[in-house]
């Protein structure tokens, strides 16, 4: 574990206590160090009110002077009324270009441009022609080079003036795979999305669409790479436009553009984020030695090899609304006796030793146990990409898959050999390797752990864990002495309702004590978070991704540059109480009712992170994390 | 025969005597062709006896062991599902290495999957085991109304290239079990291990070439 901070941490009585555990006071100290500015729930909806009464206490010295800066750049966003599309059309007239702003915006468009995030790809091997992944000689080129089609240039200066209301997609009925084929960049529908993700390559050729079909967008893509090639003739890239209500956020990698067109509000930093995620999930599918095709033809036809991948795509582009790994850049494990993932633990340990680089035993998109051969370690981004590709897949449940995957973050010009096999309907296992010959090995170590996983109860055991769920913010215990400390497993938390132990609130019956309705804990230096399950009054999915997207923009706002080693926000405003508290070994998000009582709600969020401690070998993977080598 | 393929026969036979045993026989199948052209469909047809309208789209590939008994032998097909996709051509190798048989499979309601099969049959030709027995499949043989792949034009095909081929319909289950079994009585029967040198291929039965699919 890595060592405390002295200035948050009071050493505790019990020595067996871990070293970063929380004095209980530190929070409060932090908050009431500073004058808190409470925005009135009943106020009307106002971003930079809201921005505005944003109270910020650091215990980092000089911090707190720029983190105040830095939530004043919140503040100007809307400042241009102009429409986005009809801005489209005329990339060179519609901007006030800064260099190297970040985003101070003068009334217009904002363009957030760097020179120092030159991408840096390695030469490609002159030998291969196509896409032929990264196995050069293993076979015949794929020759699936068609650069026929000439953009139509006139597109570009279509002129699109329509108006873009808030439509709202709904993620409660989401189906997997793309929707609304049948629309383009002419369709009124299409335009109303709130959120557009598209691929497009530097030729302007589109690869990836979230709406429409990509054939029928190829207008639209020139634009988006004429914008692109505009600013990038000067040397510089383009990061960000802000038109309207609307974000244009681009990620530029080496051959290949992505770019998000949103009016969510989401903070710019998140929607780089996705569009990175994105892009990382292209690179699992297809390495990213998917650049020398474009080297040989740079009007290159990316779109085939892609096929069938939308449903991937999709899976991810909807993981944003409701997965928090996705901005956290952390992974959760299912909750299991420690006895339990130390069974599975050892057996997938056993079989990295003979040679597999990663086992990683997963129960949807929670973690069961995972092992790294010596040295290889597993980005949370990989698992993220890797878990979303094989689940959104329904090919890898029909039997055993032994598939080429490549991980972005562990090398992102190279194939791994993935062995996937579901255990039951949604536990599965994946052996990875660096052997294509390695099929029947791996077999045999599925055969061998599946038989060990059903001896030691694993399996039962993760099914019970799938139906008693996680940690309940109504089960948050109040005893807070250490001593009398009896949460061994956290099934032993839930308690009845009308348990004597238990805060009652006047809005009792409603989420947990002090008016908890959820939390986030995640563990920096485990690369691991746990997330309260959801109860009323956040039920409907709706609602959970407003929560979601909250806390993400408190994320991005924590995560500023300048932090301090910790920092705390407490954030009000009609439909939240949030506080966050960031230390160099954790960070906690919290959500309460507005209402909340500001004192209370700090003394939970430090019953929260007690609590956490105490079931940490539960929630959490200890020890045998391939991080902590 | 070419000269790469000669230089791997000595590896084939190795892998086919390691996997033999007196009448059991492990056989290596693989399943190759256009993407949804119904390797797939065909391959659960036969192994799990089901099907399914919107089957999706394979990924690398997916491994299925289903065993049949021909006349003398037990034949214990290890089967490699392969993904038609574009991206997985090139790591097609990995899977047919070493495979004692093939089934290349089109749709003939779609012209472009048959010539997609074609050069699957040239590839199989130049890089894969010389003694494979190779089955070409037209699948879809349900669609009648849809043909555009004449079952003439591919038995014609088939017999240039030494293939056995045969029509099929994962759907209604016409000569799915009929192509394995086919493959299995195909297969050379290797004698058991203390006479290593001595393969012996089995006579290949006397040609029942089923062009015929249910509905012709
Ligand atoms: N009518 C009919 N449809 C079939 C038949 N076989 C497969 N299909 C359908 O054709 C589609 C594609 O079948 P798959 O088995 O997935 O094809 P595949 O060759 O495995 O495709 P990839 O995995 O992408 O390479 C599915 O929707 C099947 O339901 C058949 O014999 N008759
Ligand atoms: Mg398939």
């Amino acid at each position: 574990m890595s060592s405390s901070d002295s200035s948050l941490s009071i050493s505790s009585e019990d020595p067996s206590d871990r070293n970063h555990d929380l004095n209980p006071k530190s929070i409060e100290d932090q908050l009431a160090s500073t004058s808190l500015v409470e925005i009135d729930a009943q106020e009307p909806e106002d971003h930079r009110e809201i921005q505005n009464g944003v109270d910020y206490a650091s215990a980092g010295e000089g911090s707190h002077h720029q983190e105040i800066e830095n939530n004043d750049e919140e503040v100007i966003v809307d400042a241009a009324q102009e429409e986005l599309p009809s801005n489209f059309g005329v990339p060179g007239g519609l901007v006030e270009v800064e260099e190297a702003s970040m985003g101070l915006g003068r009334g217009g468009v904002v363009w957030m441009r760097t020179n120092s995030e030159l991408e840096v790809d390695r030469p490609s091997s002159p030998s291969s022609s196509g896409y032929a992944g990264e196995r050069g000689s293993s076979g015949a080129s794929s020759g699936g080079v068609s650069g026929t089609d000439e953009v139509v240039e006139d597109e570009i200066q279509e002129d699109r003036n329509d108006a873009v209301d808030d439509v709202l997609d709904s993620q409660a009925s989401w189906v997997p795979g793309k929707r609304h084929v049948d629309e383009d960049d002419a369709s009124i529908s299409w335009r109303k999305r709130k959120k557009h993700f598209f691929i497009l390559s530097h030729s302007g050729k589109p690869i990836y669409s979230r709406y429409g079909d990509e054939h029928k967008l190829a207008g639209f893509s020139a634009t988006l790479q004429a914008i692109i090639s505009f600013v990038e003739n000067g040397g510089d890239r383009v990061k960000l436009v802000r038109a309207g209500k609307h974000q244009v956020v681009f990620l530029v990698k080496g051959p290949i553009y992505s770019v998000c067109i949103s009016c969510t509000e989401e903070p710019f930093e998140s929607l780089r984020g996705q569009l990175e995620l994105i892009y990382g999930q292209m690179i699992l599918i297809l390495t990213k030695s998917v650049n020398r095709c474009f080297e040989k033809n740079p009007k290159f036809d990316m779109t085939p090899l892609l096929g069938g991948t939308d449903v991937v795509f999709s899976s991810l582009i909807h993981s944003f609304s409701w997965n928090p790994a996705t901005f956290l850049h952390a992974y959760t494990c299912l909750p299991l006796a420690y006895g339990t993932r130390q069974a599975a633990g050892a057996i997938l340990q056993d079989v990295a030793d003979s040679g597999v680089l990663f086992a990683i035993l997963m129960c949807k998109h929670k973690v069961i146990s995972l092992v790294g051969a010596q040295k290889a370690s597993l980005h949370p981004d990989d698992m993220l990409l890797l878990a979303n590709f094989v689940m959104s897949s329904e090919s890898f449940r029909t039997s055993e898959s032994f598939s080429p995957i490549c991980l972005p973050r562990y090398n992102p010009m190279a194939f791994l050999y993935a062995y996937v096999h579901y255990l039951d309907v949604d536990t599965y296992l994946m052996l990875l390797t660096t052997s294509s010959d390695a099929f029947y090995h791996l077999k045999d170590c599925r055969i061998r752990i599946e038989m060990v996983l059903l001896k030691s109860n694993v399996l039962s055991e993760v099914q019970r864990s799938m139906v008693d769920g996680g940690m309940r913010v109504e089960d948050l215990p109040v005893d807070l002495l250490p001593r009398s400390r009896t949460f061994p497993h956290l099934g032993q938390h839930k308690l009845p309702t009308d348990s004597p132990d238990r805060f009652r609130e006047s809005y009792a019956g409603v989420g947990g004590p002090a008016g908890l309705w959820h939390f986030i804990y995640r563990s920096i230096f485990l690369d691991q978070y746990v997330s309260s399950e959801f109860s009323a009054p956040i039920s409907t999915p709706k609602q959970q991704k407003r929560l979601y997207r909250a806390y993400q923009k408190f994320y991005t706002s924590m995560h500023d540059r300048g932090i301090g080693p910790h920092k705390t926000q407490f954030r009000r405003d009609e439909n939240y109480v949030l506080l966050c508290w960031v230390t160099q070994d954790f960070e906690l998000y919290a959500a309460f009712d507005p209402l909340a009582d500001k004192a209370l709600a700090i003394k939970t969020c430090n019953r929260v992170c007690q609590w956490v401690k105490d079931v940490e070998n539960e929630i959490f993977l200890l020890g045998a994390s391939p991080f902590s080598w | 025969m070419s000269s790469e393929g000669v230089l791997r026969l000595e590896k084939v036979i190795h892998t086919l005597m390691a996997t033999s045993g007196n009448k059991n026989i492990n056989a290596k199948l693989v399943l190759l062709g256009d993407v949804g052209a119904g390797k797939s469909s065909l391959v659960l047809r036969f192994v799990k006896g089901q099907f399914i309208e919107f089957q999706e789209s394979t990924i690398g590939a997916a491994f299925f062991s289903q065993t049949l008994a021909v006349n003398d032998a037990t034949v214990k097909f290890e089967i490699w599902d392969t993904a038609g996709q574009e991206r997985y051509h090139s790591l097609a190798p990995m899977y047919y290495r070493g495979a004692a048989a093939a089934i290349i499979v089109y749709d003939i309601t779609n012209q472009a999957s048959f010539e997609r099969a074609k050069k699957w049959v040239q590839e199989l030709h130049s890089q894969g085991n010389p003694n494979m027995v190779v089955a070409l499949a037209g699948n879809k043989a349900d669609l009648l109304e849809a043909r555009k792949v004449a079952a003439e034009e591919a038995q014609a095909y088939a017999q240039e290239n030494g293939l056995f081929f045969m029509e099929t319909s994962a759907k209604t289950a016409t000569n799915v079990n009929d192509i394995f079994y086919e493959i299995a009585k195909r297969l050379p029967r290797v004698q058991p291990a203390q006479n290593p040198s001595g393969m012996v291929l089995m006579d290949r039965p006397a040609e029942r070439v089923a062009s015929a699919s249910c509905c012709s």
